[in-house]
């Protein structure tokens, strides 16, 4: 598993389930073999698998009530939060004009939501695309953070702090950085810290906790072997400064 | 002086299961990062009340109707602020959770040298002991007698051992990233490079050797198939043929055994279905073993299948075959028990003998190995970083025989396998982390 969400407003998970080309959402405190209480899956869905990758990365907007889902070819599906069994996604974002390559955002893609600012952050192919939150269609981005410059990288899950507008993504050499939603361009980020050269790990995995004023990380090895040989940790950074 | 947030941290498993590591376990991690010389760094967090809000065990887990996102910030939206240069931060990390024992995900045994070959799947090793190694109650950690770990061997996200019986050759099958099985000297130790290494299909998880055919046996998760390739085969080489389509009810493929007596191929599968090429198409169906003739190719079916809930499959993992009885031995990983099966058992029906209990040790069961000229049955147990080897014939509540541990006594493992995302609980104030 590659990606997946907590809501924390309706206290429910959310995660792919790939190989099944399906979209799982769990009570928050789901504990052993607990069945899904909804599941997105079937022909309507558009929802695919392997082996282009998609399905394998799933983002939720709790306070605009929809999942959204990078899929292929080239496409973020979005489905209501409340979808349950084989729903056709409300709105779908592909072609030409969006910027997604093909043969596409293979699920390698990643989405997060600013409900605040009112946009939507697609971290792909080491770029960061901005839309409006409710693009639809071939729309074009209205704004595209990439570039030698911004250091922009690509990583499983990223996240927007939307009371700030600031995006917390990946950059290139394992640090992770901060930009605006506001930047354009190849433009650096406001404040970054330097993961891999203070740790020896490379974060695949991102998520906030504004309450502690920290920025969490999952790290999963990424193709190099730790400086200590530990594949698998969680790092915890206090991170202020953002918040 | 600094109080740290109480937490707690919860483990996803890959699909739709989900595991609570509860907060006393990761104290004990903790406590012992704290407290003794190690490889992990655990950094205090920066005495400042900005940085960190101790949080109260007691504090209330709820959800309200006002409860909402932007509460959750509880502060006001500011717009993104003017560019300027970029702060470099060098801080430390305020926490780091890991673990930093070995935790094993397949075994194999060596009768010719006496050996035990354990595959790590979190430091990226293979781990060599002695067949007879013992770490008894209040001993310490079993030393391993060799260790292949580091850069050049390409050890990495490893999913199963095999030792050659013949010449002893240790065969590494990779399951992400790097699509190898990688093929060492019987003899290899610490950065050593592979002699052979042979690039299979994405997603490989398992492997079997038939001698007298001079083939290998690949299992592969998605799309599942089974590939059969010469033995010594190295570089892109292709398979001699290939197990896969719709009519052999491969789904989601994890663990195989061959029976070269018996001429059988059996496969367990998780039940997670779809066409590739085919949007939509996903389902899921129930866990199973389907069983084919050795030499099957194609989109063949099977000769019969082992599926319904008397089973007791539940992510099922390695399997291995007694040639000797041709009784089939299953690790059931979520069944936490070693489950075992008569050669010709088909439909839904029982294990004919089951190791479950709390004696047995077991812990997350996921590699297995029916050692036929000792008699034994070894497992491998992701949840507390040990190998547990059990009489063949053990059936019910059994204590294993000996135990390899690669930790402190008691110790539960974090489980971490592959720890590629996260995601943050603000109401119960835990980490959740799929694998």
């Amino acid at each position: 598993m590659h990606g997946f969400a907590f809501d924390n407003m309706h206290n429910e998970i959310v995660v792919t389930s790939p190989l099944a080309q399906a979209v799982l959402t769990f009570n928050g405190d789901a504990h052993g073999e607990e069945p899904p209480i909804r599941v997105i899956q079937g022909p309507h869905t558009q929802i695919d698998g392997p082996p282009n990758l998609g399905n394998d990365r799933v983002s939720i907007d709790p306070a605009n009530d929809e999942i959204y889902v990078p899929a292929v070819p080239s496409s973020v599906l979005v489905f209501d939060r409340m979808a349950n069994g084989d729903v056709a996604p409300k709105r779908v974002l592909h072609g030409p004009n969006t910027g997604f390559d093909e043969p596409g955002i293979r699920g390698m893609a990643t989405v997060a939501i600013d409900p605040v600012h009112n946009v939507l952050v697609v971290n792909h192919r080491n770029s960061l695309l901005i839309f409006d939150r409710t693009a639809s269609g071939n729309a074009k981005p209205l704004r595209v953070i990439t570039g030698p410059k911004s250091g922009v990288a690509s990583i499983s899950s990223f996240q927007v702090y939307a009371p700030k507008g600031w995006i917390v993504s990946a950059m290139q050499g394992g640090s992770i950085g901060v930009w605006s939603v506001n930047d354009n361009g190849d433009v650096p980020p406001r404040w970054k810290i330097p993961v891999n050269q203070l740790t020896g790990y490379t974060a695949s995995g991102i998520d906030l906790d504004p309450a502690h004023k920290e920025m969490l990380l999952s790290c999963a090895g990424q193709r190099s072997r730790p400086r200590d040989g530990i594949a698998n940790a969680v790092l915890t950074f206090s991170w202020p400064e953002i918040f | 002086m600094v109080t740290r947030p109480k937490r707690n941290f919860v483990i996803a498993g890959v699909g739709a299961a989900v595991f609570l590591l509860g907060s006393s376990a990761v104290e004990r991690l903790w406590e012992r990062f704290q407290g003794s010389a190690r490889l992990v760094s655990v950094e205090e967090v920066p005495d400042s009340a900005e940085c960190i809000r101790p949080v109260s065990e007691d504090a209330p887990v709820s959800v309200s109707s006002t409860h909402n996102l932007f509460s959750d910030f509880g502060e006001p939206s500011v717009e993104a602020q003017e560019s300027g240069p970029t702060v470099n931060f060098d801080r430390p990390p305020a926490r780091i959770l890991r673990d930093t024992a070995p935790i094993y995900s397949s075994v194999a045994v060596d009768d010719k040298r006496n050996e035990v070959f354990l595959q790590d799947n979190n430091l990226w090793s293979i781990r060599v002991f002695s067949r007879l190694d013992n770490a008894k109650p209040g001993t310490p950690p079993t030393e391993a007698r060799r260790v292949i770990v580091g850069n050049n061997t390409e050890v990495q996200f490893n999913s199963c051992v095999y030792i050659d019986p013949f010449n002893g050759d240790v065969y590494s099958v990779e399951n992400d990233i790097g699509d190898v099985i990688v093929t060492f000297q019987h003899d290899a130790t610490g950065d050593a490079k592979p002699i052979r290494k042979l690039h299979v299909t994405h997603r490989a998880y398992a492997m079997a050797m038939d001698e007298q055919n001079q083939e290998f046996f690949v299992s592969v998760q998605h799309p599942p198939q089974v590939a059969v390739y010469r033995r010594g085969a190295e570089g892109d080489e292709k398979p001699k043929r290939l197990l896969i389509g719709e009519k052999t009810q491969l789904s989601d493929s994890h663990g195989m055994a061959i029976d070269t007596r018996r001429k059988l191929l059996f496969v367990d599968n998780w039940g997670n279905i779809a066409d590739d090429n085919v949007p939509g198409s996903g389902r899921f169906g129930p866990p199973s073993i389907t069983v084919y003739r050795l030499e099957a190719n194609g989109d063949e079916a099977p000769l019969r299948i082992i599926q319904g809930p008397k089973t007791g499959l539940d992510w099922p993992g390695a399997m291995s075959v007694d040639v000797d009885t041709g009784d089939l031995y299953v690790a059931n990983d979520m069944g936490q028990d070693l489950i075992v099966f008569h050669s010709g058992d088909e439909g839904d029906v029982a294990p004919a003998r089951t190791i479950k209990g709390p004696h047995t040790g077991l812990s997350y069961p996921v590699g297995i190995f029916a050692d036929t000229q000792n008699k034994e049955v070894w497992a491998t147990n992701i949840g507390n970083s040990t190998a547990t080897v059990y009489p063949l014939m053990a059936n019910g509540d059994v204590a294993p025989l000996r135990i390899i541990r690669s930790a402190e006594e008691g110790k539960q493992s974090l489980r971490f396998g592959k720890t590629q995302a996260l995601a943050y609980d603000a109401i119960r104030e835990q980490i959740l982390v799929p694998n």
